[in-house]
């Protein structure tokens, strides 16, 4: 069943065609990723699909109609799509009454949803004083006050530390597996390939690819993954030869485009030792930026 | 509405906003209600009548002149601080009627508006009634014409709140219309009155400062001259009208943009 559908949207700001004839679908119990590089169109898509700006031409839909006019129905969508949208003056047991105030649900939810966000000793905090971790936390607590079937959560993980991010993954996991129907937008992508079933490809407002993570990982080079201390020395060599290099670290290459015998005949007419070295698929930025055309493009 | 109605005034309780605001009110109303009563009758500078006398005692109750302002501002804060705080977004996904948010706004900013009113006449009354008692004086004023003045302070705040919100609504950029709100109050009406007194009348602050007992010339701060107040509830009704103005060009405003 379609929960989530886009039929040829598009928005102009003035000149700009921030997101142009775009369709996708996400099912129900899914969790679909919604990709693309900085200015692609995902927040505006997403607002687009929850009533906050208004399409040029097309439609975004929950169940069959538009978010405004969903009535009731309205509580069981959540959404974050401020992470920094709160009151820095009033306690993060206040900005859930107010929300429940608005959505008319009853306020006994929030203690639920603090616990559930793992917040429920900050609920005397004043928002302002909370780290971006917190405040993203309190964000997915108001977006589950209403106990939502569908959640629309834009660049969830932004600004995490790493423990964050393993938070969040194991958060939106968990999300899945209760069957809800999310959609999440990111350009961490290798996040999105740790939780979601699916993936929106999206780049300067149009669709480039939509289908399970598994086939879009399908569309990586195969890669190799070296370590040398003459990282640099390396990189030109391999890079003169056609292949795609990149710094994963500063003694470590990948490369794409050669295989390690070529590499590795190369680096020994060189003198250039090679520490280790791991043959395996492409990583999903590889993808990722093939599909949408961005290798070396600035984001 | 019930909904939307609760949610604002919780968000009013659950911040130190309206506390912040009434605090300012009353501290201004205090400083000027005492500087006037002190130096009323001496006929220096901009010193008023003395408190013996009807026009000395009743520029001493209209000293909540900027009190006005402040509740005016309060409605642009109410209003202009959800964009400058991104809650905007929550506000219209949650309630996604804009009319109904923007008309909830505007009653919970006039209620606001109303308490912080009868905080700013409560002393302006009492700064007033007690020099003049102090001094001997006898009431100057009769006891209707004392709560018509009072009852103008607190009626003209809680509508010129709700033409704040209207504004900070419209304006959404908060320093600028707070900038716009205290420019119209303290120059433009001034110059816009004195220049053509019919108008004079119908200007908002103007109109709210004349409800709280102000006259041309008289009281601190000045409202433009040669402008004659219209009747009581013609001036409510001035005052209610451009409030509704502004609150339905916002209503509308918003509706039709993108909360982006």
């Amino acid at each position: 069943m379609t929960v989530i559908e886009v039929r040829d949207l598009a928005k102009r700001f003035g000149q700009t065609l921030a997101v142009d004839g775009l369709s996708f679908m996400a099912g129900a119990g899914t969790v679909t990723g919604f990709l693309g590089p900085n200015g692609a169109g995902k927040t505006t898509t997403l607002r687009m699909l929850l009533g906050l700006v208004t399409p040029t031409s097309g439609q975004a839909l929950i169940w069959g109609r538009p978010y405004r006019e969903l009535g009731a129905m309205r509580r069981q969508v959540g959404a974050i799509l401020e992470a920094s949208g709160f009151h820095p003056g009033r306690t993060v047991a206040d900005h859930l009454r107010v929300r429940c105030a608005a959505m008319s649900v009853a306020p006994s939810r929030i203690t639920a949803v603090l616990a559930e966000t793992g917040m429920a000793g900050l609920a005397g905090r004043r928002a302002g004083s909370l780290s971006l971790g917190e405040r993203q936390r309190l964000g997915l607590a108001g977006a589950l006050l209403g106990e939502p079937d569908v959640l629309i959560l834009d660049e969830p993980a932004n600004g995490l530390d790493p423990a964050g991010v393993l938070w969040m993954r194991g958060f939106l996991r968990r999300l899945g597996e209760q069957g809800r129907t999310v959609l999440v937008s990111s350009h961490i992508l290798a996040e999105v390939a740790q939780f979601a079933d699916c993936a929106i490809v999206i780049d300067r407002g149009r669709l480039i690819s939509a289908g399970p993570v598994t086939e879009l990982m399908k569309a990586a080079r195969p890669a190799v993954t070296l370590r040398t201390p003459r990282a640099q020395d390396l990189r030109d060599a391999l890079a003169s030869e056609g292949a795609m290099v990149r710094a994963v670290a500063p003694d470590t290459l990948e490369v794409t485009g050669l295989s390690a015998g070529q590499i590795a005949t190369t680096a020994a007419g060189l003198s250039i030792p090679i520490v280790e070295m791991n043959a395996g698929p492409g990583s999903l930025e590889d993808a990722f930026l093939r599909l949408t055309g961005t290798e070396g493009r600035p984001g | 509405m019930i909904a939307a109605l609760r949610a604002e005034f919780l968000k009013l309780r659950t911040t130190r906003l309206v506390a912040a605001m009434t605090v300012l009110a009353v501290a201004v109303t205090a400083l000027i209600g005492v500087v006037e009563a002190v130096t009323a009758g001496t006929g220096k500078g901009m010193a008023i009548p003395s408190l013996a006398t009807t026009g000395g005692l009743r520029d001493n109750l209209a000293s909540t002149g900027f009190a006005l302002l402040v509740a005016a501002l309060l409605g642009v804060v109410i209003t202009s601080g959800e964009f400058r705080l991104k809650t905007a977004t929550d506000t219209y996904l949650d309630q996604p009627d804009r009319g109904r948010v923007m008309a909830a706004k505007a009653i919970t900013a006039a209620a606001a508006g109303a308490l912080l009113g009868t905080a700013a006449a409560a002393t302006s009354a009492g700064i007033g009634l007690d020099f003049a008692a102090a001094r001997g004086y006898p009431l100057a004023l009769p006891d209707p014409a004392i709560a018509r003045y009072t009852a103008g302070t607190v009626i003209g705040s809680a509508l010129l709140a709700a033409a704040g919100a209207g504004a900070g609504s419209l304006i959404r950029q908060q320093t600028a219309a707070i900038i716009a709100v205290v420019a119209w109050g303290l120059v433009i009406e001034l110059v816009v009155g004195a220049t053509v007194t019919a108008v004079g009348p119908f200007l908002p602050y103007t109109a709210a400062a004349m409800l709280a007992g102000d006259t041309s010339g008289g009281g601190m701060p000045q409202i433009p001259r040669g402008v004659t107040a219209l009747p009581y509830p013609a001036t409510i009704a001035v005052l209610a009208a451009i409030a509704a103005a502004l609150c339905t060009a916002a209503a509308l405003t918003v509706t039709r943009s993108d909360i982006t």
